[in-house]
């Protein structure tokens, strides 16, 4: 095989975003348990790993301009090279939610104005996707990034039944507004993460296929 | 393997099951291409898988080759070029052709552009305009506007290539083959000629055999991929460099080859 060095620069590129997913994960799943157990200690020590993601961030970034300027990557390469760029794009603004999660807990005093139930399933479906998104970039997985993008529809159904649910328990206590809303946008923040998941999804289709899909 | 561009309405070049053999040697296995009027055209390969050979026989360049033998058809607007009846001569006033080393007469810049009219019998008091439009279109003229009767090889390299493009306009064809025309030049002289192409397309239609992917990637419309006598994949450039159907195209093209 000829371009072994360019080969390997690409095989490094696709491993620094599997890196870079995982933890998006950790950061993601402990912001989510935080948020939940109302952990401020979880939640301190999850933010101070945002400096690494963008370290690694930035890293992914000059492989890619490195990539495109010197080696002028073509066909499958050329895919893999876009892909990666949009992928931790993509990567990057899941774990700024996931901040903003984590942020949650240290403005929740009183605790939580309902249990949790839907926005956990909201966080685990969320969570699938992310997992199965990652899986499906690693072994160009059409089939499963579109069945993990298509947890999205549940994501989007409990979103609004708990925004009603919220806006109707505000109505009726205004003492609960200030917690209640840290809520709102706690569903929101996990709506948009598994928007997010859906795009790593097309730049799954778009990498293994050449095709440019919605998936959401 | 063709039949992302086979359904062309009315290609200006049609080339049908064309097998070519060198003595024993089939340097051409069975190709079929069509190609649209006022498009570039890129053939990439490695050396020797026939790109060079297939692009001769569009204006009978094989037949000065002992001992080769070609089957199948080429059609021009619709005229069999390998007919009985055909002048050759004429013919390759209509397929024009720019080779690999600038190839200047050892004459004046202008005696160079007008060879061609001279001998296919332009009058006298034409000739000026001919010789100027030429290298006007080649994108010259500023450079030797003031020394026409100097003697062509003074040129630099990139210069004479573009005068030969000159000298090939001047006889007005159809079409013109460049065969890796810019192999032997500097990078600046290089991207002046793709530009040259890319404005030539036009009023011309365009076959380029060329080693410089990257090149074939930026000037042309279509790209037809050779491996070993075979035209493996023929398609438009975009489809060809961000999605091959086929593997050893992804891989020539990727540089996994060999």
């Amino acid at each position: 095989m000829t371009r072994e060095q360019y080969v390997k620069q690409l095989d490094l590129l696709k491993e620094s975003v599997l890196s870079l997913g995982e933890m998006v994960e950790l950061i993601f799943r402990d912001s989510m348990t935080s948020v939940i157990n109302l952990d401020v200690k979880l939640a301190e020590k999850t933010l101070a790993l945002e400096p690494e993601v963008d370290k690694l961030e930035e890293d992914i970034e000059a492989s890619v301009f490195d990539l495109l300027a010197l080696q002028q990557p073509m066909a499958s390469d050329l895919r893999l090279v876009v892909s990666t760029l949009k992928i931790t794009a993509d990567l990057r603004r899941i774990v700024g939610l996931s901040v903003n999660i984590a942020k949650i807990p240290g403005r929740m005093e009183g605790g939580h104005v309902k249990p949790l139930i839907d926005t956990k399933k909201m966080a685990d479906a969320a969570a699938f996707m992310l997992e199965n998104s990652l899986k499906a970039f690693e072994a160009q997985d059409v089939e499963l990034a579109r069945a993990a993008a298509r947890r999205d529809e549940e994501v989007d159904k409990l979103f609004y039944a708990v925004w009603v649910e919220l806006i109707e328990m505000m109505a009726k206590d205004t003492s609960i507004i200030s917690r209640a809303t840290n809520l709102l946008f706690l569903i929101r923040y996990l709506e948009r993460i598994a928007d997010h998941c859906c795009n790593i999804c097309e730049s799954v289709v778009y990498l293994a296929t050449a095709e440019r899909v919605k998936l959401n | 393997m063709t039949e992302g561009i086979q359904n062309v309405s009315k290609p200006q070049i049609k080339v049908e099951n064309l097998n070519l053999w060198y003595g024993e040697k089939q340097a051409l296995k069975n190709v079929s291409m069509h190609i649209p009027r006022n498009s570039i055209t890129a053939l990439i390969g490695p050396s020797g898988c026939g790109k060079s050979t297939f692009i001769r026989c569009l204006n009978r360049m094989n037949d000065l080759i002992n001992n080769c033998r070609i089957e199948g058809k080429v059609t021009i607007e619709s005229n069999n070029i390998y007919g009985p009846d055909v002048d050759v001569v004429d013919l390759r006033k209509s397929v024009g052709m720019v080779f690999q080393k600038p190839n200047p007469f050892p004459m004046s810049i202008y005696d160079n552009v007008a060879y061609g009219p001279r001998i296919h019998g332009a009058n006298r008091k034409d000739l000026d305009g001919i010789v100027e439009q030429a290298l006007h279109s080649a994108a010259i003229w500023d450079e030797v506007s003031d020394r026409l009767k100097s003697p062509a090889l003074s040129l630099s390299g990139g210069q004479q290539q573009r005068l030969c493009i000159a000298r090939t306009l001047a006889v007005k064809p159809k079409i013109i083959l460049f065969d890796e025309p810019t192999s032997a030049l500097d990078p600046i002289s290089t991207l002046r000629i793709e530009d040259l192409t890319m404005n030539l397309k036009k009023d011309y239609t365009i076959v380029i055999v060329t080693h410089n992917m990257q090149q074939a990637a930026r000037i042309s419309d279509y790209t037809g991929f050779f491996l070993m006598g075979e035209l493996i994949e023929f398609g438009q450039t975009k489809q060809i460099f961000q999605n091959p159907r086929e593997k050893s195209t992804e891989d020539y093209i990727t540089g996994r080859f060999g």
